[in-house]
């Protein structure tokens, strides 16, 4: 049974709300090193789904979820340590939210249903609420409300989107179950128009949740407020959930023959992304928004890919993957960083070489990674992206990619030679720790190790998931 | 014979207009719960649904509680704790926040007859009815300033899409248990934004939205 590989975690998550935070820290390690094999299993094929109205393993699904599973084991091991060393009002909340955000963005991965993927997007909104305003500042409550009612309002259009989608099934007189993958069986028969309304409304609900430009202001203030091991959850976990949204309907207008139309339109709001990102990026005083930024900016780097088509799905899939991993891991450093100095700007932070060297390689691996040099992998799945891109003669959008990639690359640049060279007025406070340095760096060399040696199984579930839009390895 | 949907609808389209002109915060929640129960009656109505089952009876039951009960007395809950009684300082007044609500009904009207859609009789003004409840949502969240009326603002542009849910679709497609776990994100959703209202309120000493702008670039 497939569907117990979100039961777990909503279950103990529930649980973990009558237990002590003591007791709760070590459920969530549990739950995770559980989660984390279920996810394993199901990728062996041992487990089927036991619901086939609404769940069923996709392989893109399945990429997801074992990317969310392998960053979920890194973050609790942060979090164990982490919650020890914070002051936080109410530890079995944090705990319980924690697991039960984990529960329904595997609940996502593992949709089929198009209304069942929105009520799990919608749920993982809700869920991480209570993350973000877990220290309940002034600037963290703004930055929850903000938070959940744009994402509400966003991702209620994405309903739309869905009943548009139901719609065009209706004038197509189609009588087959409303799933995905039935959907895609008879996807010539839809009708095209509302198809397309539908399509553009996905986008931009799902575009809310996933960060993309114009509908990202949540996302900076969200990603900053909210304690280090939740945003990089909300970071490298959650982005992904909402983009497989679109991603799926992506594929069911491929099939019905409207790829054009909806590669285009992720086209667009891709490079405005990246723009939108790279912008911000330079001259930003807080770090952790900087890292925020740099996730829009990359959101849009995988939305790009996914809409050239062809070669450059095979790197969005992997700029997934390497993004998720390098990004979580530096806001691990980040909240290293953040429990030392005690602050986020940029300007009263220096020295990390001096005052944290552990702390230092991480974040500058990161960093080395986040803008795209080898040896990490986003350096790879930014070539195949812009080599797929050239294949489709793509050459303005080429032009805006490498130009908002020089920008984010100077403006990141800039901010992290200053936070680890420079000099610093505050005091230093908590000392580094194993526990809070092993997951950063167990990310990173996870990154790098992709790069050097990805296993078959991996390959070719990446080549599944894209085979439906025509991405091919071989342009 | 009156046509029993069709007063329902027209039910509804008046809560939106009296939504849009009312100074009290109790009085809103009295009318968002009106529009719950005629929106959750609105599918029953419609003669080319069939014959229900047992299962929809129990879930349209469940549906007309949640959207004309529970929700409302949530929303009832927060502005009493928070003491607010008058919606004041709304960013546009509330003659013209009527006089747009007519506009904006009218403005459906357009968009419904030039979608050339073949909806089944009596469906059309379905459309119209969830077109305006949507827009006029968007409209009640951008044009007052307390936070609780842009959660009263969601709630309406949410019944606007179900209505446009129920219009569009058939309900052969739909399944129950999936409807229902849309109504249960709905209902957790509003009680999380009372929670996170509540602090507000402690934090800040109102709810005013003008209040929360110390996050910027």
């Amino acid at each position: 049974m497939i569907e117990f590989i979100f039961m777990l975690p909503l279950a103990t998550g529930l649980t973990a709300l009558a237990l002590p935070a003591s007791l709760g820290r070590i459920m969530l390690l549990i739950t995770a090193l559980l989660h984390f094999q279920l996810t394993i299993m199901s990728w062996m094929g041992k487990l089927t789904p036991a619901f086939a109205k609404y769940f069923s393993a996709s392989p893109e699904g399945l990429l997801i979820l074992m990317v969310t599973s392998f960053i979920f084991v890194c973050i609790s091991l942060y979090a164990f340590s982490y919650m020890e060393e914070t002051e936080m009002e109410n530890k079995p909340v944090f705990i319980c939210c924690m697991l039960l955000f984990l529960g329904t963005m595997s609940m996502v991965t593992l949709s089929d249903h198009p209304i069942v993927l929105w009520i799990a997007i919608e749920a993982t909104t809700l869920v991480s609420a209570p993350l973000i305003f877990i220290h309940r500042s002034k600037e963290a409550l703004e930055a929850t409300w903000k938070y959940v009612l744009i994402c509400s309002v966003g991702i209620a259009l994405a309903l739309l989107g869905c009943f548009f989608i139901t719609m065009a099934m209706e004038l197509g007189n189609i009588n087959a179950p409303l799933t995905f993958t039935s959907l895609n069986t008879v996807a010539t028969q839809l009708d095209p128009l509302w198809l397309k309304v539908g399509f553009i409304f996905v986008v931009i609900g799902f575009g809310t949740k996933m960060g993309l430009a114009p509908m990202h202001t949540w996302l900076p203030d969200a990603h900053s407020q909210a304690p280090s091991p939740a945003s990089a959850l909300l970071s490298g976990a959650l982005l992904n959930c909402a983009f497989l949204g679109i991603y799926k309907t992506h594929v069911l207008m491929n099939v019905a023959g409207l790829g054009e139309f909806s590669g285009n339109v992720l086209i667009g709001f891709g490079l405005l992304s990246m723009l939108v990102g790279a912008i911000f990026i330079i001259g930003q005083p807080d770090y952790k928004r900087m890292l925020a930024y740099s996730s829009i900016k990359n959101m849009g780097i995988i939305a790009f890919g996914v809409g050239i088509g062809g070669f450059a799905v095979y790197g969005a899939f992997l700029h997934i993957i390497h993004h998720s991993l390098l990004k979580s891991s530096l806001f691990l450093s980040a909240g290293n960083i953040l429990l030392g100095f005690g602050t986020k700007q940029v300007q009263r932070i220096g020295g990390i070489i001096g005052f944290m060297p552990k702390t230092f390689i991480s974040l500058f691996a990161g960093f080395i990674g986040i803008v795209g040099l080898p040896p990490f992998g986003m350096f790879i799945s930014e070539v195949v992206i812009i080599i797929g891109a050239f294949q489709e003669h793509r050459y303005i959008c080429i032009g805006i990619f490498l130009f908002a990639l020089t920008l984010v690359a100077a403006g990141t640049g800039r901010i992290f030679m200053s936070m680890c060279y420079g000099e610093t007025t505050e005091k230093f406070q908590v000392k580094e720790k194993t526990l809070r340095l092993l997951p950063p760096y167990a990310l990173i060399l996870a990154s790098v190790g992709l790069c050097i040696w990805m296993p078959d199984v991996v390959y070719e579930t990446i080549l599944h998931s894209i085979k439906m839009i025509g991405g091919t390895i071989h342009g | 014979m009156i046509n029993i949907s069709q007063s329902i609808l027209v039910i509804t389209l008046l809560s939106v207009l009296l939504s849009l002109g009312s100074t009290r915060l109790t009085s809103l929640v009295k009318i968002m719960a009106l529009q719950g129960v005629m929106v959750s009656l609105t599918p029953l109505f419609l003669k080319d649904h069939g014959s229900f089952g047992s299962g929809a009876i129990i879930f349209f039951q469940i549906m007309i509680l949640i959207k004309g009960l529970l929700i409302p007395g949530l929303l009832y809950m927060a502005v009493k704790r928070i003491a607010i009684k008058r919606d004041i300082e709304p960013f546009i007044g509330y003659h013209a926040s009527i006089l747009s609500g007519l506009a904006i009904i009218l403005v459906s009207v357009f968009i419904t007859n030039s979608l050339r859609l073949t909806l089944p009789a009596g469906h059309d003004i379905v459309l119209i009815t969830a077109i305006t409840t949507m827009a006029s949502g968007f409209f009640l969240m951008m044009a007052r300033s307390k936070a609780i009326t842009q959660v009263i603002g969601y709630l309406m542009l949410e019944n606007g899409i179900y209505l446009i849910g129920t219009a569009l679709t058939k309900h052969s497609h739909t399944l129950y248990v999936v409807e229902f776990g849309v109504l249960l994100d709905l209902l957790v959703g509003v009680m999380i934004m009372g929670i996170i209202l509540h602090n507000i309120n402690s934090a800040f000493d109102d709810v005013d939205t003008t209040l929360l702008g110390r996050l910027k670039d």
